[in-house]
């Protein structure tokens, strides 16, 4: 049950921005999707629908057949995970206690409160450290790491939630080349050897083309393109990523409506 | 052309434009006129203050010879006010720690529990300690006991205000972090929240134990119990000597716990 | 079925760190030591609940409202305590603090003694000063306004020789190159570096002093304070309500007050 289910979907933020407009997408379980686009295109927004860190102005978002929304938010929550462009780790915390904190909506919460953790959950951790090749920096502290090393810290994070599906919102933008290389590697394989459903944002078209089963271009919140790489041509990609003029620049919009 | 060369002629003169008009003389005229209205108003004759500075140089050469006879019952009662500092300290922390997360707004459940904790906030820090000392004293009886929890009560509204201004300023992106893997409300708070303020909130309570101690002091002058009260009594009596003395005990004390706190915020960073 | 011993911290050794326990321990032992000078007692105090409750309960009279213009009187004797004693405190510690400031001062020896000068003047409450200065020129507002002015010269004071410890020393040296002399560069290099920071200070420091001026009446010097305290001491419950209620409110509306010109005005000086 770890199909993503998005209809008649539109997303306006308070200040009046429409991020969103009548989006219609179904994600399959296991498939490797990315999201292409240009700033402001709605990526992000669409991604935290997912998860509900965004709520729909009017459509439903379903995840394996129920609304992301409500009482069943933390048990979605806790098979969908999220994978961060700022990597969002707890600075002062060590490698391991960020990682465990994929485990917090799967056993009842009276120990982790205390920090306590139930030795099962160290060894998914260290599992999903070592799926990353992470091991030896286990007991450091998360903000003394490098960027690459953080990002694999927070895909760690995801998979010790043993999550049905992982978003990932911009997972390489703030990384070099090579680091790039290794995350989004890192993210299809977890696709093909554990099953899991991975949606991807980017904006580097090569990666998109390489690495995707699935690429849904977007534009001023509207899906303008979705197909296989193979046919991405360059006038689909024109399509995705033209810019009508100064009207219709979002990305002074989209800033301010996060603002 | 013409255009242009008039313009360069208005360049090349040498009166600059007007200046804009500055707000500040106004508001200066209207503060000096406040403050003559309420010198005015509190019939502050600056002949009482006059005589009062001469005689100050007199007065305060009473002060001169402290009597330290008493010291040792000084010291004990110094020692108890201390005491009631720390656990008002304390229970100010205790308190402060369940409602600072609430009336933070972006870890607060709903916004009808962050408006009533900011409300309760704001009202304990608004009551003076030494009003709660009264009432305190008055339920519970004479005593540094009645002290302590009027400090706890009044500083737990100020430590309470402080931690919520610091968790409402954590990272955005870290709060998100830690929700999208389905924690609740208490995990957010101990994983998103206080790692990520904690050097400020023992900053906050470095403050609050140091005011707390000089708070305690004064408590004893409304029967709560420590050295205020000894104050009193020798003032009123007129027994400089032993004021003196009393002062200088408090002083140092007060003098200690600063360097101490100074100290245990360095070590801290 | 799970027993304690599969439960474990995020540390290498699943135990927690030695200092972290260590320093708890301390804390509870000094506490546990500290309990019966404190004369803490959790038995005593559930039970003085039920006395808290109709003590609460008491408050509910119908309030004296014959005391009002007499409480309003008091509330305004106790406003305008607070603002004479902050500016005077303002004006005097503008010139000590740059006696106080490394960088402006003449000497180092002057630097030393407005310093130790400075911490002396806040390291009393207020109270203290207030019963000093009462015992000194007798009763009523002035020696309550002497109190307050001297502790907040203390604290502003050396908050103002901060902010002038860290202006920017480049814009100093353009002054000093132009051949300022002694006085103009603190005038016109210093000062108006320091002063936004001070701006915000001064609220808080009103802020402050209300709340310590609501009190010491207690002692005679002046405001609120010692109608709050007769009031308590006389049962006059029908008073007492009256009086907290305009404390809570004054000082209530001070904080918005202060708040919203925070934001305001301090924005709008440093742009």
């Amino acid at each position: 049950m770890s199909d993503i289910s998005i209809q008649a979907v539109t997303k306006r933020f308070p200040n009046g921005f429409e991020a969103l407009k009548g989006i219609h997408v179904a994600i399959k379980p296991g498939s490797f999707t990315i999201i292409l686009g240009p700033s402001g295109a709605g990526k992000s927004t669409l991604l935290r629908l997912m998860n509900g860190l965004e709520t729909p102005t009017s459509g439903s978002v379903h995840i394996g057949g129920e609304v992301v929304n409500g009482k069943q938010l933390r048990r979605i929550r806790s098979k969908v995970a999220m994978v961060f462009q700022q990597f969002n780790l707890i600075d002062r915390l060590s490698v391991v206690t960020n990682v465990l904190t994929g485990r917090l909506a799967h056993r009842s919460w009276v120990g982790s409160v205390f920090y306590l953790f139930r030795n099962e959950d160290m060894g998914i951790a260290q599992e999903a450290l070592s799926r990353v090749a992470l091991t030896d920096k286990a007991w450091n502290r998360a903000d003394k790491l490098s960027g690459g090393q953080q990002q694999r810290v927070g895909i760690a994070r995801a998979l010790a939630q043993r999550p049905k599906i992982i978003l990932a919102d911009e997972p390489v933008a703030s990384l070099d080349p090579v680091s790039s290389e290794e995350i989004m590697t890192l993210l299809r394989d977890i696709c093909d050897r554990d099953g899991i459903t991975v949606v991807v944002n980017l904006h580097q078209v090569e990666l998109a083309r390489r690495f995707a089963d699935r690429i849904i271009g977007m534009n001023s919140g509207k899906i303008v393109f979705d197909g296989s790489p193979a046919q991405m041509t360059q006038t689909a990609l024109h399509t995705i990523y033209q810019r009508e003029g100064i009207e219709n620049d979002n990305s002074l919009d989209m800033a301010l409506a996060y603002a | 052309m013409t255009l242009l060369k008039s313009k360069l002629v208005a360049s090349l003169s040498k009166t600059l434009p007007p200046r804009p008009r500055s707000p500040v003389p106004v508001w200066l005229a209207l503060t000096l006129a406040l403050l003559w209205m309420i010198v005015y108003d509190l019939e502050l004759s600056f002949e009482t203050l006059a005589y009062g500075l001469a005689d100050m140089g007199e007065y305060f050469s009473r002060y001169g010879k402290p009597d330290f006879t008493d010291l040792s019952r000084y010291v004990h009662l110094m020692g108890i006010t201390l005491a009631t500092a720390l656990w008002g300290t304390v229970f100010a922390l205790v308190v402060a720690f369940f409602l600072a997360p609430l009336a933070a707004r972006n870890f607060a459940p709903n916004v009808v529990i962050y408006r009533i904790a900011r409300e309760l906030l704001n009202f304990m820090r608004a009551m003076p300690d030494l009003l709660l000392a009264l009432i305190f004293v008055t339920a519970l009886g004479l005593g540094p006991l009645p002290g302590a929890l009027a400090l706890g009560v009044h500083t737990a509204g100020f430590l309470g205000k402080f931690f919520a201004e610091s968790l409402e300023r954590v990272d955005k992106g870290v709060c998100d972090g830690v929700a999208s893997t389905g924690a609740n409300f208490a995990q957010m708070v101990m994983y998103a929240g206080w790692p990520s303020i904690l050097r400020e909130a023992l900053g906050n309570v470095l403050y609050i134990l140091d005011r707390n101690v000089r708070m305690a002091s004064v408590l004893g002058l409304v029967g709560a119990g420590g050295i205020g009260l000894a104050l009193h009594d020798t003032l009123r009596l007129f027994e400089y000597g032993q004021s003196a003395a009393l002062i200088l005990v408090i002083l140092a004390t007060i003098l200690l716990i600063d360097y101490a706190s100074a100290w245990l915020r360095k070590r801290l960073d | 079925m799970t027993t304690v011993s599969t439960w474990r911290w995020p540390t290498p050794s699943g135990r927690l760190p030695l200092p972290l326990v260590g320093s708890v321990l301390a804390l509870l032992l000094t506490l546990w030591l500290t309990a019966p000078i404190v004369e803490v007692d959790f038995v005593r105090l559930f039970a003085s609940g039920g006395k808290m409750l109709a003590f609460a309960g008491q408050m509910f009279v119908t309030p004296d409202w014959a005391y009002v213009p007499q409480l309003l009187a008091k509330m305004l004797e106790t406003m305008e305590m607070t603002v004479l004693a902050t500016a005077i405190a303002v004006v005097i510690s503008i010139p000590l603090g740059v006696l106080a400031a490394r960088n402006a001062t003449p000497h180092v020896v002057v630097y030393r003694l407005s310093r130790d000068l400075l911490s002396l003047m806040r390291a009393l409450p207020e109270l203290v000063w207030a019963l000093v200065f009462v015992s000194a020129v007798g009763l009523g507002p002035l020696p309550g306004v002497m109190a307050l002015a001297f502790v907040t010269v203390g604290f502003m004071g050396k908050f103002f020789a901060e902010s002038i410890e860290v202006v920017d020393h480049k814009a100093v040296e353009g002054v000093r190159a132009h051949g300022a002399g002694w006085l103009q560069v603190r005038l016109f290099a210093m000062l108006p570096q320091a002063l936004p920071d001070f701006v915000g200070t001064v609220m808080y420091i009103l802020d402050h002093n209300l709340r310590a001026a609501a009190i010491l009446g207690l002692v005679g010097a002046g405001g609120i304070g010692y109608d709050l305290v007769m009031s308590m001491r006389l049962f006059q419950y029908e008073r007492l309500l009256l009086i907290a209620l305009a404390i809570y409110l004054v000082v209530t509306a001070l904080d918005r007050a202060s708040d919203s010109f925070r934001r305001r005005i301090l924005n709008g000086i440093k742009q």
